[in-house]
């Protein structure tokens, strides 16, 4: 199914033609995924490969040494490290589905549906995705505690729900679905929320998958509402515990090898998410029907 | 005409309803925040035990950030010049790799996962610690003179930015995942018939390229530079954010001055949008015209 194309033949066998494309695609590629092979490499160089000058790119004698002194670390805080990976998983979960529903729901509205507030919520929406976020830490923080929200999990969660940039992908794609196939639908006796189902989900889909990628990650990644808005140990999410492990061993040469180490633990989650989600991502307007 | 009236307001009522949750969260946790800072910026704000006082400047902050920070003006100026070339670029390269991977090749769906793989490698720690190890730089090209040939051959004033770009290779392949993405989905829509029909009529590639295919993903340019701008301006790299949030818990500064430092940088990013926007339309424009006549 998935490879079907209209009348484009996906061609299960390499010929000729298609070796201008791979000139170009094959290098660009390797540099796509150079990153990832580094950081696993990275967590698996001993520590005097770590500062090799200049630095090898593939680790040459791989050790788990920096990810067992990693877990060492971890073993003697009071906190089990379960904990905040409970925290952080969560929070993931709530901030991920939460926000596809809400962004969902807003850029369907805000492209298909007729109100005059419209096209201006829209704009304020791009508006702000443009400032920074830094600047706007503390009134948030004097909002989070006016609305109760300090040592709450909904202190973590509410804060990385008003996601500007999920709003605008999925608007973005709501708008290429035609109204007539929206208002055909509705003669034919649909209801709206048949119509969001069965018509605007499989074709935002891409967008969907997306937003939930980088809602994961806000969510995932997340060390500022730990620092700012809980005081509570317990409350605090896995990101910012990592930090904490790397920084308590200090700067020093041993830190080097945690922090690698560390990085790589956070960033596994996140190839995961992206693996489960890629195949939703690309490949679904040969379904859709609008050609 | 009754029955329509009904209609529309209904239509209006459920799209109210179903924007609702997000117009809440926005205002508590973005325009509220942000009307607080423009705020706290003609403000000096000290962080006090007894919780935060605020004296009055007027334009004060403001007039501080050019004409008394030295570094402020400097790094902003830095910034834009090596960042504004990275936009088009990043456009024509996503565009570049959008329309190799809508090709019906061998591996396609290994390739489109491949290239949309930057979105979870350019958010977050993972980059911090790429960069910290330079893993985004190309040793080829320095290790083959090609830096020194460009500066050899080039003016100063021309050679500098195309280093740049060179040396930022790598960063405008990671940020140009979701921009792949939203081309990717505008090429799919284009009817395959059209591109038989423009062959049948001895259309080159290039001529149906330029004829079929930018007209065609034209309106996801535009979203795509949005997107672009927004992304290159607010990630954490950007220098002057850093100095912003250095500036945020400095005494003899602190965050009504960060406040009026952030405010200047969103208004010279709106402008940066601004002028591509405009920019973009009116080539649209005279492209539609040119096609008329």
């Amino acid at each position: 199914m998935a490879s079907f194309h209209g009348n484009k033949i996906n061609p299960s066998r390499f010929s000729l033609g298609q070796l201008k494309f791979f000139v170009f695609l094959v290098p660009l590629g390797i540099i796509m995924v150079l990153p990832i092979f580094f950081i696993f490499s990275q967590s698996l160089k001993p520590l005097d490969e770590l500062f090799l000058y200049p630095p090898t790119f593939l680790v040459q004698k791989p050790t788990f040494e920096n990810i067992g002194s990693l877990l060492t670390v971890a073993d003697i805080t009071r906190i089990p490290a379960t904990k905040y990976l409970f925290n952080s998983l969560m929070i993931t979960l709530f901030v991920v589905v939460l926000s596809l529903v809400i962004s969902a729901m807003t850029g369907y509205a805000l492209s298909k549906k007729q109100f005059r507030l419209r096209k201006v919520l829209f704009e304020v929406n791009t508006i702000a995705l443009m400032f920074v976020p830094a600047a706007v830490t503390i009134p948030r923080y004097l909002v989070v505690e006016k609305l109760g929200l300090i040592n709450t999990y909904m202190g973590h969660i509410l804060p990385l729900l008003a996601l500007p940039v999920g709003v605008f992908l999925i608007k973005q794609f709501v708008d290429q679905i035609p109204n007539e196939l929206i208002e055909a639908a509705q003669i034919d006796g649909a209801t709206d929320i048949t119509v969001f189902a069965k018509i605007v989900m499989p074709i935002i889909q891409p967008a969907m998958a997306t937003v939930a990628i980088l809602a994961f990650q806000a969510a995932w990644n997340n060390t500022e509402t730990s620092t700012l808005y809980m005081s509570q140990e317990t409350l605090k999410t896995f990101a910012f515990y990592m930090t904490t492990l790397t920084s308590t061993v200090g700067n020093n040469v041993a830190g080097q090898g945690m922090a690698a180490a560390a990085a790589l633990l956070m960033f596994v989650p996140n190839l995961i998410i992206f693996i489960f989600m890629q195949s939703r991502v690309m490949d679904t307007m040969a379904h859709s029907g609008i050609k | 005409m009754k029955m329509k009236m009904k209609k529309t307001k209904r239509e209006a009522m459920i799209g109210y309803m179903l924007i609702s949750p997000w117009v809440i969260g926005f205002l508590v946790f973005m325009a509220y925040p942000l009307f607080f800072s423009l705020y706290m910026s003609f403000n000096k704000v000290m962080i006090t035990p007894y919780g935060i006082e605020t004296h009055f400047l007027g334009w004060g902050n403001y007039k501080d950030a050019f004409l008394v920070d030295v570094d402020f003006t400097q790094k902003l100026f830095l910034f834009l010049k090596s960042n504004i070339l990275m936009i088009p670029i990043v456009i024509v390269f996503s565009l570049f790799v959008a329309l190799l991977i809508n090709q019906p090749i061998r591996g396609r769906n290994l390739f489109r996962a491949i290239f949309f793989l930057p979105v979870v490698i350019t958010s977050g720690e993972v980059v911090q610690e790429l960069f910290s190890q330079g893993a985004a730089t190309i040793p080829i090209v320095e290790k083959y003179g090609i830096i020194t040939m460009i500066q050899d051959n080039l003016s100063p004033g021309m050679a500098g930015p195309i280093i740049g770009i060179i040396n930022q290779f790598i960063l405008i392949l990671w940020y140009s995942g979701v921009q792949i993405l939203i081309f990717l989905a505008g090429l799919q829509k284009v009817n395959t018939q059209v591109y038989e029909a423009a062959a049948m009529d001895g259309a080159s590639p290039w001529v149906t390229f330029w004829k079929i295919t930018l007209p065609e993903v034209k309106p996801f340019i535009l979203v795509n530079l949005i997107y672009t701008i927004i992304d290159l301006f607010t990630n954490g790299f950007s220098d002057v954010i850093k100095l912003i949030q250095d500036n945020m818990f400095k005494a003899n500064t602190g965050f009504g001055y960060a406040s009026a430092l952030a405010w200047i940088y969103f208004t010279v990013i709106f402008a940066v949008l601004l002028i591509f926007v405009l920019f973009f339309r009116n080539k649209d424009q005279s492209i539609r015209a040119a096609r008329r006549s």
